[in-house]
């Protein structure tokens, strides 16, 4: 699903250059749950960036889906963002002067979706994180785990084949975080690849791999649990090495 | 996407409503500034009968002091003498031809207990009317046959028609000008053109309240009520017939129809054989000089626009674009403010064009709200402008908005909208979406 191949990525403030991530290689499969770790500053929210086309990088080579995103135009890249990947957040990222259907409709917007199947979509995916009394709630009007929900909803509805998570249970307390990674797995078994950034070691160990970076590398992949067959590729079964 | 723009911009608007508030005034002084300048030179740089003016040609002849130029605009004089006319009337090269003047004559009502009223008369030919495209509402004018009589009829318009005859079909009634009755043969339709275009001598006033065939002139010993230059005396002690076919005084506007440049080229030669024969009798001694020249280069040669109006719309416009170049730090602030959202849209799918497109359509319906507060000033400032100009131009409703100059005012605030809103678009879609999550 996802392959990077000695991916640099360099930040610049004036003369000093900081290496965010260095020959990053990894390929995560599809289907897979990948969890990664690391000391704050390290390069995981850098990583999600790259992955998810939020950002460019220097050096490497990045496949998404079989498709080489390395260099890309601006509307192709915000296309396969659109259209491949979700994103959750730790502070929820809603819209807020967005009610919850509206945030919902966001990706599916630029999208281009007739009307009809926006609604229907919509609809469908508040249902699935039990919020459709919330339909026209404002961000301001509900609890934090509510809006992460909203925020789930927003990625289901468009479907797509990849999520990537930036801590989101970082702000919600035990209970809700536990009832967002319920969610999470729904998805994940549902066959999308999920790869999360967390501080928490709990959620961390529910997921097939674990990653771990530091200084901008990957220093570590433990694998916790085996990716179900039916969801196995071919290539998955060769070990994705951390580079270095 | 365009409505999801504009209910995203709408929002937008709502949300901050003392910046809007701002950006809007700023915008609505600028098109309320610039839309009245620009009605202005709209107003009196329009052709006043576009269907005929190609056709309709204006004649000059250089009979002025061989001694000294002629002092007024073009170097030639703006009308031409009563001789002169006589003869040059004699042509058949027009399709249609006209002397006129302005006079200005008592008309005594039927009821005696009403006051005696001096009223503007136009002395023109039958082909007067059909060559301005007059509009009658009741009657027409008079035939040939009236012109050379000349028969006692006349053709009024719908202002005096009320007051003598209370309005109505007032044709075949009677009005007494001077010390005769006359016979009234076609009552005009409202006519206010905005110029007096077919008197290049009067272009402020309004048309005349009567029109008379031109040749009573002599029975009734009419004098011009317009301009009149002279240069030569007559001797002796003239009496007024003789004055009128022997003097150097140019009283008379001349027009004739030339539909076709054949026709335009063979009167020219026909005006300059005329004026060498008269030089062989002494007059014309200055150099050959006809000038036969189209209603719609007499407007440009004589522009009817003067650099002063150009230079007063030219500055409004300028105005107006430095008032979107300062609201450009506002909109720029409002955007940035906003960059974390436009970091999740971004996040979400939303391309650097569809960003950029989607702030460009707010600067634009914030621009095109000042450009409706604009027109109201612009109303305004056109009425305090009719107003300061009734007393030169004889209309109290000159300079009026129409559809082109609402369209204008239109583009005026798109074209300010954009102006203040492309940089600010352009920053805000342009920042890396990661760097305005960072922001969050």
């Amino acid at each position: 699903m996802l392959k990077m191949e000695n991916v640099t990525k360099l930040y610049r403030t004036g003369l000093v250059e900081t290496r965010a991530l260095r020959d990053f290689s990894l390929v995560v499969e599809e289907g897979e749950f990948v969890t990664i770790t690391g000391p704050s500053g390290s390069g995981k929210t850098t990583f999600l960036n790259v992955a998810g086309l939020l950002d460019a990088f220097e050096e490497g080579k990045y496949w998404l889906d079989g498709l080489d995103v390395s260099r890309h135009t601006d509307r192709d890249m915000s296309r396969i963002r659109n259209e491949k990947i979700g994103f959750i957040f730790q502070s929820f990222n809603l819209i807020p002067d967005l009610n919850v259907f509206d945030n919902v409709d966001v990706p599916l917007r630029y999208r281009r979706l007739p009307a009809k199947e926006r609604r229907e979509r919509i609809e469908r995916a508040v249902a699935q994180v039990g919020l459709t009394s919330r339909l026209r709630h404002f961000p301001s009007q509900l609890s934090g785990g509510q809006q992460q929900r909203v925020a789930i909803a927003r990625v289901l509805a468009g479907d797509p084949k990849l999520i990537l998570a930036d801590e989101p249970t970082g702000n919600l307390d035990s209970g809700m975080a536990r009832e967002i990674m319920d969610l999470l797995d729904e998805i994940n078994h549902g066959g999308a690849t999920v790869v999360m950034v967390t501080h928490n070691s709990e959620y961390a160990a529910r997921a097939h791999r674990r990653l771990h970076i530091a200084d901008g590398r990957l220093v570590d992949l433990e694998r916790i649990t085996p990716l179900p067959l039916n969801r196995l590729t071919g290539e998955a079964r060769q070990a994705a090495v951390p580079a270095g | 996407m365009l409505t999801y723009n504009l209910r995203l911009a709408w929002h937008s608007v709502k949300r901050n409503p003392m910046l809007t508030a701002l950006i809007v005034t700023g915008i609505a002084l600028g098109v309320g500034v610039a839309t009245p300048a620009l009605t202005t030179i709209h107003v009196l740089g329009q052709d006043p009968i576009p269907q005929r003016s190609g056709v309709l040609h204006y004649v000059r002849m250089d009979s002025w002091d061989p001694a000294v130029p002629y002092p007024g605009r073009g170097g030639i004089p703006t009308q031409i003498t009563y001789r002169d006319m006589r003869e040059i009337m004699k042509s058949r090269i027009p399709v249609r031809q006209t002397a006129d003047f302005q006079a200005a004559l008592y008309v005594y009502p039927g009821d005696r207990r009403q006051r005696p009223s001096r009223e503007t008369v136009r002395m023109a030919f039958s082909d007067f009317f059909p060559m301005f495209d007059v509009p009658l509402r009741y009657g027409s004018g008079w035939d040939k046959a009236a012109d050379a009589k000349p028969e006692a009829v006349v053709v009024i318009n719908d202002d005096l028609n009320i007051r003598l005859f209370g309005g109505g079909n007032s044709v075949g009634r009677i009005v007494r000008i001077a010390d005769r009755d006359f016979r009234v043969v076609g009552v005009l339709a409202p006519w206010r053109p905005r110029t007096l275009f077919y008197d290049p001598t009067n272009s402020g006033g309004q048309p005349e309240s009567i029109f008379m065939p031109f040749n009573w002139i002599e029975p009734m010993e009419i004098r011009s009520n317009g301009q009149r230059d002279g240069w030569k005396s007559m001797e002796g002690n003239p009496t007024y017939v003789e004055r009128l076919h022997g003097s150097e005084t140019v009283f008379l506007q001349m027009w004739v129809d030339l539909p076709d440049p054949t026709r335009a080229r063979a009167y020219h030669e026909f005006l300059d054989a005329y004026v060498r024969e008269q030089k062989k009798f002494g007059r014309f001694q200055r150099p050959l000089d006809n000038r036969v020249t189209s209603l719609s280069s007499l407007l440009a040669e004589w522009q009817a626009v003067g650099p002063i109006f150009k230079a007063i719309a030219t500055i409004s416009v300028l105005f107006l674009i430095v008032a979107s170049l300062n609201l450009i730090g506002l909109f720029l602030g409002k955007f940035l403010a906003r960059a974390p959202v436009v970091g999740i849209r971004r996040a979400l799918g939303a391309s650097r064009a569809s960003i950029f497109l989607q702030h460009l359509i707010e600067c634009e319906l914030v621009g095109l709200i000042g450009g409706a507060l604009g027109l109201l000033i612009s109303v305004g400032v056109l009425s305090l402008l009719n107003k300061g100009s009734e007393r030169l131009t004889h209309r109290p409703d000159l300079f009026q908005l129409d559809v082109t100059m609402v369209l204008a005012a239109f583009l005026l605030s798109l074209a300010a909208g954009a102006i203040a809103g492309i940089y600010p678009a352009w920053r805000i879609c342009s920042i890396p979406p990661a760097q305005h999550l960072k922001n969050q």
